[in-house]
């Protein structure tokens, strides 16, 4: 194929005319250089009249029908007109049935925001998801107190499944993160404590950090990226099926259907973890105290004077909020997708996001008011 | 048997049949869905799979496309085997294709026109105006110019379909492959639906096999159809619709022809 300007050969349209040639095939994988090299033709033409001449043409797709098109639709003086010959007349319909002035507005792109706009749009979405999670909240409570007293109504095979699938299924990856943080901490603080004559007391700071803090709070950050992220997805995913509205027009509420099972079972799972954690991290602050020189049978002893029966209850208290928390936070944002599937990543995304400062701030609270 | 038995050759011709399906074997797994299924699509015509629910309509197109791997037999494209190609291959030969998914399957981050334009991006090396204005004419021809700047979550199943036919023509591919163009869809859209994809054949000389059970764009569009069995999992007919309506002697094709209801829920209902 080429494309190519010769002088007119024919006396129509008019003598001094130009011709491009458009010969064998034009096709998506060919056209680019065949366009750019016809308009260049037509540019280097600015007022004579060409004629594009497509009898050799053996195929056009697409692509060859736009390329004909947009050489007859350029603007040009009167005088200077393109006119297309012998172009096969399967062909020619599809092209004379378009006003040449058509598609001359650009497509419509899609704005981009300035910084305010999305300062904004961001501001007043995280003011809609508070109000919402609000509403959310408000919504669960009435329904679990409707569970409460019709006993029947939670569903505890689901329960049962759901507590299996975010605690039973975590406990390898809670086991391991919990052991390495009891293992970072004992060892962080023994090399400062070290350095004080003060090993010993390192035993004090594991215990509690890992009964009160670190324990809870890692097997939530956990619970978060795996259990939180799964019911956004789970009940998103739903929500584009419509099968939360099929559960609605059955006269169920997707709260009770949907909700409650996760909310009650991320509530017992989440503390049962949390002491998973709190065990192998004092395990594994023992591990690395014997390289301090202390042996386990001085660990468990300052172990037992350094904490006592409150921590531990603080602990299950805070996983337990967590856990809520992280439900609440993922089932919301399940229920909140909108239509198609990146709507349910978002969702998923935000669940995540939202639970972890979510957490944070629980943890804040817990600190200033059991202090 | 119905009108004609199932074709396994063609007449020598000067050009290789656009797909040519030979002793094909398909299934998942242990279970086969299909055995021994021979047909061929000559240029320019418009093949109707049809069959009940659950025959293997989708899944023996998935495997025209080369998405999966027969458990035996060929498929070729243009006559190039799709089943023995090199990876290289492959992806040239479904390139060649353009298919069309039963929902659309329009990327949701993209607007209408940059979904059909998407193809074009990758590859093509025409300039952003120029995919644009292919984009646009080929949205015109299937009839969703005014669509081209919305997202597809707000289109309707139709217009869905008919985005996803654009963007399956936008390479040029010569042969199009149809899941369920008219399921779910009102009849006047249907109707569109096929006055489109004939008149796409007219103008373009477009290669069509569509995967249908809706009997109404069977007879519209269909040159040919073949019908598939689940039971015998096998093509039981082969052949124009009307003359498979009319004239077949197997049970199973008036059967599904007629719209009868099986035996067993006709004698309970009657």
């Amino acid at each position: 194929m080429g494309t190519e300007t010769v002088p007119a050969t024919s006396a129509r349209p008019a003598a001094d005319a130009a011709r491009i040639v458009l010969e064998g095939r034009i096709t998506a994988f060919t056209a680019a250089p065949i366009w750019s090299a016809a308009k260049d033709a037509l540019a280097r033409n600015p007022n004579r009249p060409v004629v594009v001449d497509a009898s050799r043409l053996e195929f056009i797709d697409d692509v060859g029908i736009a390329l004909i098109f947009d050489l007859v639709r350029q603007p040009r003086p009167a005088g200077a007109s393109v006119d297309v010959q012998g172009l096969a007349p399967k062909f020619d319909d599809l092209i004379s049935g378009i006003d040449p002035k058509a598609f001359a507005v650009e497509p419509k792109t899609r704005k981009r925001e300035g910084v305010f706009e999305q300062v904004g749009r961001a501001t007043a979405q995280e003011l809609a998801n508070a109000e919402a999670m609000f509403a959310f909240v408000r919504e669960c409570g009435r329904e679990f107190w409707s569970a409460i007293r019709r006993k029947s109504s939670l569903r505890w095979s689901d329960v049962l499944d759901i507590a299996t699938e975010a605690g039973a299924n975590a406990v390898p990856i809670v086991l391991l993160v919990g052991f390495l943080m009891g293992v970072i901490i004992a060892f962080e603080i023994g090399l400062v404590a070290q350095a004080f004559g003060a090993v010993i007391f390192v035993v004090n700071g594991v215990g509690v950090a890992m009964l009160r803090e670190l324990g809870p709070l890692m097997t939530a950050i956990v619970f978060a990226g795996r259990t939180g992220a799964a019911f956004a997805a789970q009940i998103g995913t739903q929500k584009v099926n419509e099968e939360v509205n099929a559960i609605s027009t059955f006269g169920l509420s997707p709260i009770a259907f949907l909700v409650l099972p996760r909310l009650v079972a991320a509530c017992i799972a989440m503390p049962l973890l949390s002491v998973l954690a709190d065990i192998v991290g004092v395990f594994g602050g023992a591990l690395v105290m014997v390289g301090f020189g202390i042996s386990f049978m001085q660990f468990y002893t300052q172990l037992l004077g350094a904490i006592d029966a409150g921590d531990f209850v603080i602990g299950i208290v805070k996983a337990v909020a967590y856990g809520a928390a992280i439900a609440a936070v993922g089932c919301q944002r399940g229920l909140s997708t909108g239509a198609g599937a990146i709507s349910v990543g978002l969702s998923t995304t935000s669940a995540v996001v939202t639970s972890i400062v979510l957490i944070v701030v629980i943890d804040g609270l817990f600190t200033i008011f059991t202090s | 048997m119905a009108a004609a038995a199932p074709a396994t050759t063609s007449p020598a011709t000067a050009t290789p049949p656009a797909v040519s399906v030979q002793h094909l074997r398909m299934g998942y797994g242990s279970k086969v869905l299909l055995q021994d299924a021979s047909f061929e699509v000559q240029r320019g015509e418009i093949l109707v799979i049809l069959g009940g629910s659950g025959c293997g309509k989708s899944s023996l197109m998935k495997h025209i496309i080369g998405l999966y791997q027969p458990m035996g037999g060929d498929i070729l494209i243009g006559g190039r085997s799709i089943v023995n190609a090199t990876a290289k291959q492959h992806a040239a030969l479904q390139r060649s294709l353009g298919v069309m998914y039963q929902s659309g399957a329009l990327f949701g981050s993209l607007t209408v026109l940059e979904n059909v334009r998407f193809p074009l991006d990758q590859f093509t090396d025409l300039s952003l105006d120029e995919k644009n204005l292919t984009a646009r004419l080929l949205l015109k021809q299937v009839e969703m110019g005014a669509a081209e700047a919305l997202m597809p979550g707000e289109l309707s199943g139709g217009m869905l379909k008919r985005a996803g036919i654009a963007r399956a023509m936008a390479l040029g591919c010569d042969i199009l492959l149809l899941d369920e163009p008219s399921a779910g869809l009102d009849p006047i859209t249907a109707a569109n639906l096929d006055r489109t994809i004939l008149s796409l054949r007219e103008s373009l000389g477009f290669t069509f096999i569509v995967v249908t059970h809706e009997l109404s764009s069977i007879f519209t569009i269909a040159d040919r159809a073949v019908m598939l069995d689940p039971v015998s999992r096998s093509i039981i007919a082969e052949g124009k619709p009307g003359d498979l309506r009319d004239q077949s002697t197997d049970p199973r094709v008036r059967q599904f022809f007629n719209r009868e209801p099986d035996r067993a829920v006709h004698t309970a209902s009657t």
